[in-house]
């Protein structure tokens, strides 16, 4: 793609060209931050459901002054003559130019259509609309309508990856439900079973799954990308869901073999429990594996919203053991989550680890983990070391 | 970073919301379709472009 920018700056300076992007990433910030860091200024456009219906990227597509495509690879070297400096005709194949100008769709007449008529394409297109055009706070609403729409037609892949991707931007915002990753990941994954050739969907599972099946780390580049805005004395594009973790781990072909085993820090279970003032939320990427794969697990801690306790950082982070399942691994025994510089804090922590299920798992493997932490009161200021006990159930198709 | 690319590159189609657009092949008319600009959210159509040539990339950050 950068080769495009490079090879079409002068057509769109003299006018002969328009250079139109569309992304369908999840997090449009991320983009734009790509977009600032490789000076891309033509507009792009951000498609997070896929209405363009889309299987794969990149796709680059030359279209004429009469909106005709006249290639569908066209040759960078030779695009000059064969198309840039062409007169085309308007001899299209198909239906006649729709020259409707860019407009918002009108959540009323939607929402009327869908509750009239009731049937899976209305609900999906109100869906639709929301989920491109509402603002954060309407999430829920196109959660609800997407519910419907996968409720009236199971069958419909596209709805079923666009639940997932509502469900993930409400997860990202204020408004986060407790099982919203969760479900986005199993929504990806029905709308997946029913397209397996479908790499827009696939792509959205393996930027939060396991490095045994991640094609490229995805989001490896953000740090540089920032340092290098800054060295020019800009501002990088603010990102509000950080990429980390899955997002930005690399590939592997097996798990890595720690240097030195780490011990088991509470081998004998004596260390208290935590009596409630933490929630642990467990999601693996994908939801479902065969026999023999791997998932990526989520694990993500919480302090209880009415809780009256906060992380102490003055001490050991926050650590995870686990327990690998008999026959198959884990891609480490301990891990730690990172904890901030002030002394203390209240916000989420996670950690991530990955499970390779055995090569005859059937129904659901479970292994079993669990948390160490130090929490302080608010009240008094009593600080003590706590355990949660956390099983991971990973589902075997 | 080096870009990647997908291997892949068969389309489907796509049933019908409110910025829809059907892959055309060759010498067909591109579908028209809206949707968000991302530097400024507001709406964009293929649409706003009739008249000049456009080169549409599709392509993700990864």
């Amino acid at each position: 793609m950068p080769v495009w920018h490079d090879t079409t700056k002068q057509f769109v300076k003299d006018g002969k060209l328009v250079l139109l992007g569309v992304t369908q990433e999840q997090h449009p910030e991320r983009c734009r931050l790509f977009a600032q860091w490789k000076g891309f200024e033509w507009p792009i456009l951000h498609d997070p459901i896929n209405v363009l219906g889309s299987s794969a990227v990149p796709i680059v597509l030359a279209i004429d002054e009469h909106g005709i495509v006249r290639s569908a690879r066209p040759n960078p070297k030779t695009f000059e003559a064969d198309f840039v400096n062409k007169t085309f005709a308007d001899d299209a194949k198909n239906a006649a130019a729709d020259p409707t100008p860019a407009h918002p769709p009108r959540f009323d007449a939607l929402k009327a259509a869908a509750e009239n008529g009731a049937s899976a394409p209305a609900w999906r297109a109100y869906g639709d609309a929301l989920a491109l055009w509402g603002e954060e706070a309407r999430a829920s609403d196109a959660v609800a309508a997407y519910q419907k729409a996968v409720a009236l037609d199971p069958k419909d892949g596209a709805a079923w990856f666009r639940l997932g991707t509502a469900l993930r931007r409400r997860y990202d915002a204020p408004a986060r439900a407790a099982d919203d990753f969760r479900a986005a990941v199993a929504a990806w994954g029905t709308a997946l079973d029913l397209d397996p050739n479908q790499y827009i969907w696939r792509r959205r599972i393996q930027q939060y799954g396991p490095r045994l099946d991640k094609p490229y780390p995805f989001y490896d580049w953000v740090p540089e990308a920032e340092a290098a805005i800054r060295a020019r004395g800009e501002k990088p594009v603010p990102l509000p869901v950080h990429p980390d973790g899955a997002e930005i781990a690399k590939p592997a072909k097996a798990f890595a073999g720690a240097p030195g085993a780490p011990a088991n820090p509470d081998p004998n279970g004596k260390i208290a429990r935590d009596p409630g003032a933490v929630a642990c939320e467990v999601v693996t990427v994908p939801a479902a594996v065969k026999p023999g794969d791997s998932v990526r697990v989520h694990l993500t801690f919480r302090l209880a919203p009415k809780g009256t306790a906060h992380w102490n950082n003055e001490a050991e982070p926050l650590r995870v053991w686990i327990d690998p399942p008999d026959g198959g691994a884990t891609s480490a025994r301990l891990v730690e989550a990172e904890k901030p510089a002030a002394a203390t804090s209240s916000e989420a922590r996670a950690v991530g680890f990955e499970v390779q299920v055995p090569k005859d798992a059937k129904g659901t493997v479970r292994v079993p983990a669990y948390a160490l932490y130090h929490l302080c009161d608010d009240d008094g200021g009593r600080c003590r070391l706590v355990r949660l006990d956390v099983t991971v159930e990973v589902r075997v198709k | 970073m080096a870009h990647r690319t997908l291997s892949a590159l068969a389309l489907v189609a796509c049933a019908a919301g409110p910025a829809v657009a059907v892959p055309p092949a060759v010498g067909e008319r591109h579908p028209n379709f809206t949707l968000p600009e991302l530097a400024t959210g507001k709406p964009k159509a293929l649409a706003d472009f009739r008249g000049k040539k456009v080169l549409l990339i599709q392509f993700a950050s990864w």
